[in-house]
């Protein structure tokens, strides 16, 4: 394996990307999650349904 | 293996996962702690003025590096790090963000940070890419450098990564690389602020140009003000936006140039909206539905529920600076040499003069 400053090893094939696809998957997966709470928190505050007493 | 390993195994990684979330969690409880409790002790000796000025993102990091030394002596950070969500929790705190900023001003801000994210993307990916090419730094590794110091570092990295198939090991150093330049920039560029006088919009339009990472562009934002933390996020929320068409431009590129073969593809309107930052668009609802609810049930009656939102808000951003500080491995940038380390450290001088010039020109005469 080459290390990350030099040419890439040409007997490893392209696809050696590891978990490159599996972090890209993550972070597409973490981009929706994160719009759902934010804004599933955010109604229910605004609609007050959510308890004062579990504010941080 | 037998099928019985094959459950455990995925089991035991979710209940190690969740246990990184736990650690996450009590470290922000000590932080919202020492937030409060460190300027209350103070109160009335020398330090009070410095235990004030300490803000919660100051707290957040140093705990996380140290539960970050405690983990690794300890060997438990890697089975647990798959809990500490740093780009979860910071695009879950900036949607909850989007509803203290009134739309009107994202609408006002709109076009200076579009044209500041415009020439500054261009210019600091060129210059990154063109020196990275000068010092003979492989094309996929230049790619991922490039788009995290120009556009949104950890986030842009993955994305580039994706787009130009690099390896592993490329994104793991350009990861440790843009934390290593962000942690710093956390506290410098605010004092560098306040020792040059700008105005709290030009300021966070530096800022939010400038940090790569968009967790130490809020933390940053945060210890500048509420104001900066505004500014600074949509500015980094628009670099964001165009994270989907530059992956889409580099996965055409190296798909037609570098590696052409026969199958290759234009990449279409799918790979862009796959690549496309959804939390974007959770920070504009955000910010919409507030304005509209504080238009209708008046401001007077919508401050304690947004109050509330801001809660939040501040404790996903403390969970983010934690994991920032718990995520940051040294080890690959020990693996790389100095050249792509050099090309970084350049371009981070370009990214702060350009990124300068281009917040005084285009954000002096805007106010939130």
């Amino acid at each position: 394996m080459s290390a990350p400053g030099t040419p890439t090893d040409p007997a490893e094939p392209t696809g050696a990307a590891g978990d490159v696809p599996a972090q890209r998957r993550t972070a597409l997966n973490e981009d929706w999650a994160a719009t759902v709470v934010g804004l599933l928190l955010l109604a229910l505050i605004l609609s007050g349904l959510w308890p004062g007493w579990l504010v941080p | 293996m037998s099928d019985r390993q094959t459950v455990t195994a995925p089991r035991s990684t979710a209940a190690w996962a969740l246990g990184g979330v736990a650690v996450v969690i009590a470290i922000g409880a000590l932080v919202r702690y020492l937030e409060q409790a460190v300027p209350d002790a103070a109160a009335g000796t020398a330090w009070a003025e410095i235990a004030e000025a300490v803000e919660y993102p100051v707290y957040a990091i140093l705990l996380g590096l140290l539960g970050n030394v405690l983990l690794t002596v300890t060997g438990l950070r890697e089975r647990l790090s798959g809990g500490f969500r740093t780009e979860f929790f910071i695009k879950t705190g900036l949607v909850l963000l989007g509803a203290s900023i009134d739309f009107s001003v994202i609408v006002r801000a709109a076009e200076p940070a579009v044209l500041q994210a415009l020439v500054l993307i261009t210019a600091v990916f060129g210059f990154t890419w063109w020196l990275g090419g000068k010092l003979g730094v492989d094309d996929k590794l230049r790619a991922l450098l490039a788009s995290a110091v120009s556009i949104c570092g950890v986030s842009a990295a993955i994305a580039a990564a994706g787009a130009v198939q690099a390896k592993k090991e490329q994104l793991a150093y350009t990861a440790s690389l843009v934390i290593l330049f962000a942690l710093p920039s956390i506290f410098l560029l605010p004092a560098a602020v306040s020792a040059l006088g700008l105005s709290p919009a030009v300021g966070g339009a530096w800022i939010g140009g400038n940090i790569d990472t968009t967790a130490a562009v809020s933390a940053a934002g945060a210890i500048v003000g509420e104001e900066a933390l505004q500014i600074a996020t949509i500015v980094k929320t628009t670099q964001n936006a165009l994270l989907g068409v530059v992956a889409v431009a580099l996965t055409a590129y190296f798909a037609l140039k570098v590696e052409r073969t026969a199958s290759s593809a234009r990449p279409g309107i799918r790979d862009f909206w796959e690549r496309f930052p959804k939390f974007v668009l959770g920070f504009l609802a955000a910010s919409i539905v507030a304005t509209i609810f504080i238009g209708v049930v008046g401001s007077e009656a919508a401050r304690p529920l947004i109050s509330d939102v801001n809660a939040f808000r501040t404790t996903f951003l403390i969970l983010a600076f934690v994991s920032i500080g718990l995520e940051f491995r040294v080890a690959p940038l020990r693996e790389a040499g100095w050249r792509p380390i050099g090309v970084f450290a350049a371009a981070t001088g370009v990214n702060l003069a350009v990124g300068l010039g281009l917040a005084v020109l285009l954000f002096s005469g805007l106010t939130v």
